[in-house]
């Protein structure tokens, strides 16, 4: 099985070799085999005696992450989808692209992210799950970006990117929260133990982290703004990535969670929540759009949303119908995609306003979304496998009353947002399919003369068709070999429910039959009413809130930044040193660290006090000479003062060094004065004198009594008198200091000469680098 | 003393200080100087002053000034010395080169 | 073997002054600068796992027992980061002649590399708070050569403020030791670890340790220290950046990690928590930086910052599993920043402009470079299974297992703002139709892109064989936490 999951991302490696020959061979006749054998390796466990398989490899196990793999009903379900729709994605893309187009870099794309999907769905190793799911996000980022210099897809690849991967990182968070409550990585050892993480007291912020992840991912409301933007991809992409696959990771993960969850209601009220809104909001909003795309792609959103709030009810028919649920929408919609693509492929243009009438140019592709709209709007007839689940999703929002902390209001909500989301699923549907293929054909609108697409592009949504129509005439064949079980690894438990088309005149078949009722009275006067749009901002609003939101990060960022990085050194220096003072002085307060104590300090004589008295004045005299000889005088008064306190201090070789290097500075300060202009009294306004005077005032004070508290804080001998003790004798010199820098600390000496070294070829290197400007 | 030295060498440091927050290029780099000095008293300071003669071993004499701080001061010197005249020569070259010696009018278009 | 571990420090300083007779023929230094480098690589390698297999090792310089005499360390956390600081400069060397110009590398770009290496190594391995300032200067003197090649108007600008800060901090660092010295009597980290348990006076210590903190912070950039940082990286020649990136800062973060493990514990109520909130902050800071700017070696730079800012986010927790992240993070970080900094500079002659206003469609003339990016990118973020995850996956447990939700929070949104600020570059700059004046000079973009090729697959190496690395990290937490090993090795008790 790890092979089956590798395969895609080994081909994915050789792809770029293997599109050499494109213009030979096709690239994605070369690759289909993969897929295609990835399926039938799967389909191999389907059937009513099924068991869940578990393989293991060991990644990085003093991380506890290994990639292990766990194959059950659910896993199961999503393999079958990823490889089989997968398989038929790659084979209607070659006669979408065709051998102009870069196929090196689509088909490594949508390898890896046929890798990726399959190790979300197979992973049972919380971190390895992450690593996947993240690889979904990029690999449709770079899909969605795949026509990168359309500036619309340069946007929609990001915004995708930014949403999902926000949401990645907020499920990072909520997996690794798991991990600590449960102490283990893997998902079913989890599950094991809910009653652990039901008990925790993360486990709101668990739930929030989770939530995040998975309805970024899924594109659930008002986060659901990336999905129509992703429709830039290649419709190959959309039709897997954004309808049938990618976009139901974050269903996968709540319904592979939900077994943990089971006993905490607000999980179920989020989910519902979320999901019935989603549900309402997307089908209302997939009314107005005008590209055939960009209407799939909010019907998608709102039927994410349905599945969401499936197993947001939490009921063992919502559960049921929200695993059949998933493999409906992937057929119909998967066709629907692949039709439009088709449509867009043979007339140039995907507007539906400049479109309809085509049932007659292409008759064989009409009849094929005839049947994808009309089982996605849930027309009660026995061969829609759309009606089958949309009639359990009814019953089952009718069996949420006295169910685990749904309160009455939701209990009435939920119904009614369901019907009233169903009813625009059935006006865009028909919408859809009318608006294209009726009508009257506007030969002027048209770039290109339609006609019909070649038979073997019509395979892949013909195949899905089929699947549509096989489903609902013999739901027991699937039930028993794969919904059965996909359910059960939903809900923990055995599921025995049949599905079958007649349930009697039940509430749920009511609400079919008033959807479908007022949906075609809605569709028919539609433009009666679809000017309740233009009062109604839609989503645009969020759109507007994400571009906000990007823009603001940019230019809010560029103003906040270039407020303190102004290239002034004396604001660097006064925010630098205020930083310091601040925080210091807060320590030693908090602290108490000050202490005045005075104990053993030498006597005071008068020389030293004199000494003290002219550095001082001269040290404030630099602040106010305008003169550069008085400078140079003051400074080296400083200089000689210190050598003069050395001395006193019993530090001859100190005294000496300060000597010398103080001679040569002045120096050194006298020739750059003499190149340099001469000083000027400071120019600066009274803020800034008195900025300047608190800061240096204060970082001063602040070091003295530092320095008061650490003299009076002694708490231990110096090392140095073994210095004393042994220079002589191990060191072999009387000279203590010299003994220390040659030999005890001999590695400071080597390596200040070092500095020394450096220094000088610094200095070298400047000066003589303009002379040999100069000399050009 | 002790007290004193430490007071001198904060008073040094927070001149020094100042000196670094004005304008001209060759305030800027007396600051500099001024901090080392207060930072090599420092050091000196908090050995004790006074205790017994300086570190060179004779016959006869038990107390002698730390000589490990000396010998940390001596290394640090010597570093400074490098690092200020590297600074002083590279002062000059930014005056020449951009013509003015104002730090103020050193900011640039920094941030774009 | 003991006396070999000073091999790391003394044989880049001996590398750089005999490169230093040959400025002008360049013929002889480039080669053997990069056998040299390739060497020093190869046995810093051996010598580490020497140390991973046997422990640590102390050579006392000079013969002489600590305390009294300098003890060079070699422990696993050491020779870690000196390993990867070598792998990191051999990229650089063998980057250096396609991004120098031949009058910058004749005025000893070679003699301060070296020196660069020897003080950052020194500094690594150094046990001593003085040694540690000498090894500070070592470097310093370095990079200030470094950053002063070519000697632009800009540049020099750019460098005197460089100069200028890290002059200050280098002061304020003497005056700490001196406060320390004052109070313990000793400038050995072990002894000091030792002594700083029986001070009576904890309070003054705690402060003295925060003064200490800043010295490393400003090296670090650290909020809010780090103003100096952004335009003098990004303003010398790409490979000096790179070093400057990826060695630099991380010294300081290191000392940081070192000093407040090892010897400052005694009030981390305090200390430690101080150093979380910066690291928030330094986070915070440093994303809105990478994302304020157009200019992509500023972008760059700026993300150095939140990089800081994770690594002090896990001393700051200051639990196991925390400083493993941090190790693991400032490893990989070390080697991620050389390899992006490379990745741009080869960015910025393949485009002949570093505006990404003005940049688009590189990735059709240069496909290597812009994929090496993108990877790179992801490492960065943070995006498994690359080196970036490891880090930030033990970094957040640790803020969750210790509860500090807030700082998991924003470090989770600075990754996404991180990513976000780095695939403006790819969206930008190497997406889109190919713009004019992009470089015809293929030959030039490939000899850049190779070493940055190499350091990128080092860093999904970490990522994916994170099992080959992960337990000796989980060691060095180990010891970095329980102080003993450190100290009785040192004082032989």
């Amino acid at each position: 099985m790890i092979f089956a999951i590798f395969a895609p991302l080994i081909i994915a490696i050789l792809i770029p070799f293997l599109s050499r020959w494109k213009e030979k061979v096709h690239t994605g006749w070369l690759i289909l085999p993969v897929p295609v054998a990835v399926f039938i390796y799967f389909v191999q466990f389907a059937g009513p005696n099924f068991e869940p398989q578990a393989y293991s490899v060991d990644w990085i196990p003093s991380l506890d992450i290994s990639l292990s793999f766990y194959l059950d009903g659910l896993s199961l379900l999503f393999a079958l989808l990823i490889s089989g729709i997968g398989a038929l994605v790659v084979f209607y893309s070659i006669y979408y692209l065709n051998n102009k187009e870069q196929l090196g870099h689509f088909y490594t794309y949508l390898y890896i992210f046929m890798f990726a999907m399959l190790g979300v769905v197979l992973s049972d190793n919380v971190f390895v799950l992450y690593t996947f799911w993240e690889f979904t996000s990029i690999s449709s980022f770079l899909l969605i970006g795949y026509w990168h210099h359309r500036q619309k897809s340069r946007y929609g690849a990001l915004k995708s990117m930014l949403i999902t991967v926000f949401g990645g990182l907020s499920l990072l968070g909520g997996l690794i929260l798991l991990t600590i409550v449960t102490g283990t990585t893997s998902i079913r050892e989890m599950v094991s133990q809910s009653d652990v993480i039901l008990e925790s007291s993360y486990l709101p912020l668990i739930l929030t982290f989770l939530l995040l992840g998975a309805f970024t991912k899924s594109a659930q409301f008002p986060f659901h703004i990336w999905l129509p933007d992703a429709m830039e991809a290649p419709t190959p992409v959309s039709a897997y990535l954004h309808s049938a696959t990618m976009v139901k990771a974050g269903i996968y993960l709540m319904a592979r969670f939900s077994p943990i969850f089971a006993g905490e209601p607000n999980f179920f009220i989020f989910l519902s929540l979320f999901g019935i809104v989603t549900l309402a909001w997307g089908s209302f909003m997939a009314v107005r759009q005008t590209d055939l795309k960009g209407i799939l792609a909010y019907s998608t959103i709102s039927q994410l949303g349905m599945i969401m709030a499936m197993l947001g009810f939490g009921t063992e028919i919502a559960l049921f119908a929200a695993v059949f649920h998933i493999l409906n929408h992937a057929t119909f919609k998967g066709s629907l995609f692949m039709v439009a693509g088709i449509v867009d492929h043979e007339t140039g243009t995907r507007d539906i306003r400049n479109l309809g009438g085509l049932m007659t140019f292409m008759p064989i592709s009409a009849t094929l979304a005839l049947f994808g709209t009309f089982s996605m709007a849930g027309v009660p007839l026995p061969f829609l496998n759309g009606f089958f689940s949309k009639e359990m999703f009814f019953e089952a929002t009718l069996a949420n009353a006295g169910y685990g902390g749904f309160s009455d209001f939701l209990v009435i909500l939920i119904p009614i947002l369901a019907v009233v989301g169903s009813i625009f699923t059935f006006v865009y549907s028909m919408y859809l399919f009318f608006g294209t293929f009726r009508g009257e054909y506007q030969k002027e609108k048209v770039p290109q003369e339609p006609h019909e697409a070649p038979k073997l592009m019509l395979l892949a949504p013909f195949i899905l068709v089929i699947g549509v129509i096989t489903i609902a005439l013999f739901p027991g064949f699937f039930n028993q070999g794969l919904i059965t079980h996909a359910a059960d690894a939903v809900t923990g438990a055995e599921n025995n429910r049949d599905i079958y088309f007649w349930h009697g005149l039940v509430p749920a078949f009511y609400m079919s039959i008033a959807v479908v009722v007022v949906g075609a009275l809605l569709y028919i006067f539609k433009p009666k009413w679809d000017g309740v749009y233009r009062v109604f901002p839609g989503t645009l609003s969020f759109n507007r809130v994400y571009d906000w939101g990007v823009e603001k990060l940019e230019t809010g960022s560029n103003a906040i930044t270039s407020r303190y990085m102004t290239g002034s050194l004396r604001l660097y220096m006064a925010l630098l040193l205020s930083a310091i003072f601040l925080i210091t002085t807060t320590v030693l307060i908090l602290t108490g660290g000050a202490n005045f104590e005075v104990n053993d300090v030498a006597p005071i004589t008068t020389v030293e006090v004199i000494v003290a008295i002219i550095m001082t004045v001269a040290a404030v005299a630099t602040i106010f000479t305008h003169n550069r000889i008085g400078m140079i005088l003051v400074v080296g008064v400083i200089g000689f003062g210190l050598a003069i306190l050395f001395v006193l201090y019993r530090a001859p070789d100190l005294a000496l060094t300060q000597l010398i290097v103080e001679t040569v500075t002045v120096t050194l300060f006298m020739l750059c004065f003499y190149h340099l202009p001469n000083l000027e009294k400071a120019k600066q306004s009274i803020t800034h004198k008195t900025i300047n005077i608190a800061i240096s005032s204060g970082v001063g004070l602040l070091m003295m009594v530092i320095g008061i508290s650490a003299y009076n804080s002694r708490s231990f001998d110096s090392i140095s008198d073994y210095f004393i003790e042994n220079s002589s004798e191990l060191g072999g010199g009387y000279n203590a200091v010299n003994v220390i820098l040659v030999d005890f600390r001999g590695i400071d000496t080597l390596f200040e000469v070092a500095v020394l070294f450096g220094a000088a070829l610094g200095i070298y290197a400047m000066i003589k680098l303009r002379r040999d400007k100069g000399a050009k | 003393m002790e007290i004193i030295m430490t007071v001198l060498a904060s008073i040094l440091f927070a001149i020094g200080v100042y000196n670094l927050l004005q304008k001209q290029l060759l305030r800027i780099v007396v600051g500099t100087v001024l901090v080392s000095h207060g930072a090599h008293l420092y050091l000196l300071t908090m050995s004790k002053l006074k205790r017994g003669a300086p570190p060179v071993l004779e016959d006869g004499v038990t107390q002698y000034a730390d000589p490990l701080p000396q010998a940390l001061i001596l290394t640090a010197i010597v570093i400074s010395f490098g690092v200020t005249s590297f600074l002083l020569v590279l002062a000059y070259r930014t005056y020449t080169l951009n013509k003015t010696d104002n730090m103020e009018e050193l900011r640039g278009n920094e941030h774009d | 073997m003991t006396n070999l571990m000073i091999l790391p420090i003394v044989l880049p300083l001996i590398a750089s002054a005999l490169v230093a007779f040959f400025p002008n023929k360049l013929n002889i230094v480039r080669p053997v600068s990069m056998i040299l480098s390739v060497i020093f690589t190869i046995i810093s390698a051996y010598l580490t796992w020497y140390v991973f297999s046997n422990g640590t090792i102390v050579m006392q310089s000079g013969g002489w027992d600590a305390p009294f005499g300098i003890s060079i360390v070699a422990d696993p956390l050491s020779m870690l980061l000196v390993t990867t600081t070598y792998i990191v400069s051999t990229a650089a060397v063998f980057y250096a002649p396609s991004s120098l110009d031949e009058q910058q590398e004749r005025f000893y770009f070679y003699t301060f590399f070296f020196l660069l290496v020897s003080g950052v190594a020194g500094a690594f391995m150094t046990g001593d708070l003085f040694n540690l300032f000498v090894f500070f200067e070592v470097l310093l003197i370095a990079s200030y050569g470094l950053i002063i090649l070519g000697n632009g108007k800009v540049q020099l600008r750019e460098s005197l403020k460089y100069v200028l800060f890290n002059l200050f901090s280098s002061m304020l660092f003497v005056i700490s030791v001196a406060f320390i010295y004052a109070i313990t009597g000793t400038v050995n980290f072990a002894q000091l670890a030792e002594r700083i348990e029986s001070v009576d006076q904890q309070g003054i210590l705690t402060t003295v340790g925060i003064v200490l903190f800043f010295v490393f912070a400003v090296k670090a950039a650290v909020f809010p220290l780090y103003y100096w940082l952004p335009n003098s990286y990004a303003v010398p020649n790409p490979v000096v950046s790179a070093l400057f990136g990826a060695l630099l800062t991380k010294v300081g973060i290191y000392s940081i990690m070192r000093v407040f493990t090892l010897i400052f514990v005694h009030d981390t109520g305090i200390t430690h928590q101080i150093f979380l909130w910066l690291a928030v902050l330094t986070m915070v800071f440093g994303v809105i930086g990478a994302l304020s700017t157009n200019n992509v070696k500023l972008i760059i730079t700026y993300n150095i910052i939140p990089a800081i800012g994770f690594i002090l986010m896990g001393i700051g927790l200051y639990t196991e599993t925390s400083l493993a992240g941090s190790v693991y993070y400032l490893m990989h970080d070390m080697v991620i920043k050389g390899a992006l900094f490379f990745l741009i500079g080869a960015l910025v002659v393949a485009a002949g402009t570093s505006d990404l206003r003005k940049m688009s469609g590189v990735i059709q003339k240069f496909p290597l470079l812009g994929w090496l990016f993108f990877i790179a990118s992801l490492v960065l973020a943070g995006i498994p299974p690359f080196s970036g995850f490891i880090g930030k996956l033990l970094l957040l447990q640790g803020g969750l297992q210790q509860e500090e939700f807030l700082v998991v929070i924003i470090a989770l949104l600075s990754s996404l703002l991180i990513l976000f600020s780095m695939m403006r570059i790819f969206i930008r700059g190497f997406w889109g139709e190919v713009q004019e004046g992009i470089t015809t000079n293929r030959k030039k973009v490939r000899n850049l892109t190779i070493p940055a090729a190499i350091l990128v697959s080092i860093s999904v190496f970490l990522g994916i064989g994170a099992e080959a690395v992960y337990p000796h990290i989980e060691t060095i937490a180990n010891m970095l936490m329980d102080r003993t090993e450190y100290i009785d090795s040192v004082l032989k008790e």
